[in-house]
């Protein structure tokens, strides 16, 4: 019995011992190599292979859901990753955690195709830590068959008629701000009187949403699910192909504005690689392609006349687009987004 | 005798719902994976391009084989860590009886993001690089309580006297292992093993921590994929794999009575 | 041979060791501990993450917890006993594959299957169409993105936790027993109550506590099936991790839900050993 036990004992040491090195082999094989770590779905598949065949090397694309996720791998350290997508707001994060390589511009000079307002967002002033990829703002989406009077407010979405035809985002900073901005204040707001206004409001809409979604809202309007709601713009682009009835519109108080970056991690082994990585990107015609592809607002201002017509025309990524330095950013506000939780918490709970 | 007849045909409808419960959803993601639509809310047309597409894809590909290896090789490792530590607990009497069973219960009581995010700040304190060995030992981790718990489960209601007379008639006690609990018990080991690869290749929340470069499994991109709208190509996928298995099954089926019959021998 | 055999326990005991108690008492230390501005985790060893729980916000949120595991779980007994009995009761060359065919719903990937249920369920999804056509209803009913959901998506995803242990326990019932019984006179009632019932319990019990405690956890079944209406303790956690980067707090919820969840196991089975005693002394007087 004892042999037995020596045996497992050894069985288990050995195959810890093996899966560790196992993977070291596979990180010390090939020096070109770039680990991608981004949203899923987020790159034209033949703009990545266009690059792994242009600079000989091989990326591995590794995918996360949630920002906070991201985060807590990086922080973690030793995940070797060379290219994260970190948001708007998580850059502050990031940066201040001290978690990102400076960027070396120069290096990257097809970043200088970004639209100017885009390049100096109130998150990284100087464009140091992080480049722009996809961008949007959050308006109101509708359907027009069965709203009749087309929103131009935020207060719109309380209109008794819609009752549970309501979508809001999964989002406790998209949704209190929203309410936020309804009253005019600001969407980082600390201050304890306006958060108050500002979610008595949101106690009043709360039984009258269909959902809380930010993944499947799309669905929800295609299949005639939800008359209206929060939505991305570039969502509403896409939900529009599917569904031709629905319309979005960027609400008079003013809305959030959004990015998603592409940033490179302190320690990153492969940072020349990443460098042209990005640079690659912000090509005008490799921009057209993959933008094309993924179906979002282009951040380069090059690009326009490599894209088609349909693409160019779009009023949903059209609108965003105009409305491009009026948006305010999501801000990382500190403690007082355990106050946020909180609310966010009663408000689900119907308290 | 009537009754009874009649009563088993109320229970075989009764399972039959269930099982129609089960696979209701099944019928419809298959038939969905014939939808041209990218998004998938409605039906717009008929299309086999999904299924072209998804042999195609790279990613996915790797990913089903990433989910495969894991999720065997942690089965087979939990299922015989568990089923040894089951008979060890109902064989004897510990002087921490009650800690022991507690230790073997409480992974099942800690969610799922908690144990990920400490295993992750575990693997990174002891430099544990993240991959497919680190996934592995997580699942492996999470499995072996519910193997437990099956394979207790089936030692408890388990009669002592067929141990007990092997162990009488001068069997070793490997001899009795090997010839009297193992075939008794076989069931319950079964369907631990059932259970722990079930929790292995569908696991995300702990995987997604204390997987790295090159160790994507299917739920960690189906997950990611949430954002901008799974790819029907994930239920061509998924309706391929229900078709194989059902497939396996069946064939397993054909295959054993001849194998029987040479045991029986 | 008896003191060696002891050491059996010994390999899981290990790896538990390391890849578990290590872990959590990261956890536990992390429960004490505060967050700062940007989420970064400080030791000052304070009361207050457990403090901030006991208020009746965060109760009532465990309470209806409770109630839908609960729930859940009955439905999942009533759902899965009888399916594990008829597969009990199938030639033996079959269980094997009758009880993977129960399974194989499962080794799709639960999300999909939960769009899946989306697509049934919506107002202009395939269940409604069907009863509108058929002329059961004459408005779409608003099945989705309620409480009743939720539980469906539930039993749905803890199903096969209930099916396996239960199958596994009847399979290995005497069934001489029930042959007495009724030559005794028992009617197939007084039979199962007597017999059946009290002899596969350690199936019902395993089986219980498997899908009890994996529904209190849940968060994904409430997001995608409840229109994250409803806030149960997994969302409540998973939030701390991934919303507010409040780890210390989501650090104390779980503690604080791991410590209930054993307590009601504890209850569970003292609950269950008492009546296994009284069931046996009847099942003797039926014979």
């Amino acid at each position: 019995m004892k042999k037995i036990i020596a045996l497992l004992l050894c069985a288990m040491t050995f195959f810890l011992f093996g899966c560790g090195s196992d993977s070291k082999t596979a990180d010390k094989g090939d020096e070109q190599v770039l680990n991608l770590f981004s949203w899923a779905d987020n790159f034209s598949p033949e703009v990545l292979a266009d690059f792994e065949k242009k600079y000989h090397c091989k990326i591995n694309y590794d995918v996360f859901a949630n920002n906070e996720e991201l985060l807590a791998k990086i922080q973690a350290g030793g995940s070797r990753y060379d290219v994260i997508q970190p948001s708007d707001y998580m850059v502050a994060t990031m940066k201040k955690l001290d978690l990102l390589e400076p960027l070396d511009k120069s290096k990257m000079p097809n970043t200088a195709n970004l639209i100017k307002s885009l390049q100096t967002p109130a998150y990284d002033p100087d464009g140091k830590y992080s480049v722009v990829y996809t961008w949007g703002v959050t308006g109101i989406v509708y359907n027009p068959k069965h709203v009749k009077k087309a929103p131009t407010s935020w207060a719109d979405l309380w209109n008794p008629e819609d009752k549970g035809r309501i979508s809001l985002l999964n989002d406790n900073r998209e949704v209190i701000g929203m309410a936020l901005k309804k009253n005019g204040y600001s969407v980082n707001s600390k201050d304890k009187a306006q958060l108050e206004t500002a979610v008595k409001d949101l106690r009043l809409l709360a039984p009258n949403v269909l959902a809380f979604d930010t993944d499947t809202i799309k669905q929800k309007f295609i299949a005639n699910e939800a008359w209206i709601g929060q939505m991305w713009s570039g969502d509403a682009s896409f939900t529009h192909k599917d569904n031709p009835d629905i319309a979005f519109v960027i609400p008079k108080e003013g809305a959030v504005i959004w990015a998603d970056t592409f940033a490179i991690p302190k320690g990153a082994k492969h940072k020349e690689l990443a460098e042209k990585f990005i640079n690659y990107m912000y090509d005008p015609k490799v921009s057209a392609k993959n933008y094309e592809y993924i179906g979002y607002n282009d951040p380069n201002e090059k690009s326009e006349s490599y894209h088609s017509d349909a693409y160019n025309k779009d009023p949903m990524l059209k609108a965003a687009r105009d409305y491009i330095t009026k948006g305010e950013w999501i801000e990382d506000i500190g403690d007082t987004l355990t106050q946020y939780d909180r609310y966010w918490t009663e408000l689900k709970t119907g308290k | 005798m009537q009754q009874k007849t009649w009563r088993s045909h109320v229970l075989l409808a009764y399972s039959l719902a269930v099982l129609a419960f089960l696979y209701l959803p099944l019928v419809i993601l298959a038939l969905y994976s014939f939808n041209d639509s990218r998004i998938n809310a409605v039906w717009t047309g008929f299309t086999f391009k999904w299924y072209e597409q998804l042999f195609h894809n790279r990613r996915v590909l790797e990913a089903l084989t990433n989910t495969l290896i894991v999720g065997a090789i942690s089965t087979v490792v939990s299922t015989s860590l568990g089923t040894i530590a089951a008979i060890a607990l109902h064989r004897y009497k510990y002087k921490m009886q009650n800690a022991i069973n507690g230790l073997l219960y409480l992974p099942i009581l800690i969610p799922e993001i908690v144990m990920g995010l400490s295993l992750l700040v575990l693997f990174s304190q002891f430099k544990v690089p993240l991959g497919k060995g680190s996934l592995i030992i997580a699942h492996i981790t999470f499995c072996l309580s519910f193997v437990v718990i099956t394979v207790g489960a089936r030692l408890d209601g388990m009669r002592a006297d067929f141990e007990q007379a092997a162990s009488d008639l001068y069997a070793t006690p490997f001899q009795c292992f090997r010839y009297v609990t193992l075939p008794l018990i076989m069931p319950g080991i079964v369907a631990g093993a059932l259970i722990a690869f079930t929790l292995s290749i569908d696991d995300f929340v702990i995987s997604f921590f204390v997987a790295g470069p090159n160790s994507t499994t299917l739920p960690l991109y189906i997950y990611a994929m949430v954002k901008r709208g799974i790819s029907p190509e994930i239920n061509a996928l998924s309706t391929l794999m229900i078709g194989a298995e059902i497939l396996l099954v069946l064939l397993a089926e054909c295959l054993q009575p001849s194998h029987k019959a040479k045991e029986e021998d | 041979m008896n003191k060696n055999g002891k050491l059996l326990i010994a390999p899981s005991l290990a790896w538990l060791s390391i890849f578990f108690v290590i872990p959590m008492l990261i956890v536990v230390a992390v429960s004490f501990a505060s967050r700062t501005t940007y989420g970064q985790v400080v030791f000052n060893w304070t009361l207050d993450n457990y403090i901030r729980f006991v208020e009746p916000l965060y109760i009532s949120i465990f309470i209806q917890t409770l109630v839908v595991a609960l729930i859940t779980t009955v439905i999942t007994i009533l759902m899965g006993y009888p399916l594990a009995y008829m597969i009990a009761q199938l030639p033996k060359k079959w269980q094997q594959p009758g009880l993977i065919l129960c399974m194989i719903p499962f080794w799709i990937n639960f999300l999909i299957r939960s769009y899946a249920w989306v697509i049934i369920l919506r107002t202009q999804g395939v269940l409604n169409t069907l009863l509108l056509k058929a002329g059961i209803i004459d408005m779409p009913i608003q099945m989705l993105y309620n409480e009743g959901a939720v539980m469906l998506g539930m039993v749905y995803a803890l199903l096969p936790f209930m099916i396996l242990p239960i199958y596994v326990s009847i399979e290995q019932l005497d069934r001489r027993l029930l042959e007495a019984a009724s030559d005794l006179g028992a009617g197939p009632f007084t039979a199962f109550r007597k017999i059946t019932l009290p002899l596969t319990m350690p199936g019902v019990a395993a089986g219980t506590i498997l899908v009890f405690i994996s529904s209190l956890g849940m968060f994904v079944v409430p997001d995608v099936m409840g229109g994250a209406k409803s806030a149960l303790v997994g969302n409540l956690i998973q939030n701390q991790f991934l919303s507010a980067r409040d780890w210390p707090f989501g650090a104390s919820l779980s503690i604080v839900l791991a410590v209930l969840s054993l307590v009601l196991i504890i209850l569970y089975y003292k609950a269950i050993q008492a009546q296994k005693g009284g069931e046996r002394d009847a099942a003797k007087d039926v014979a």
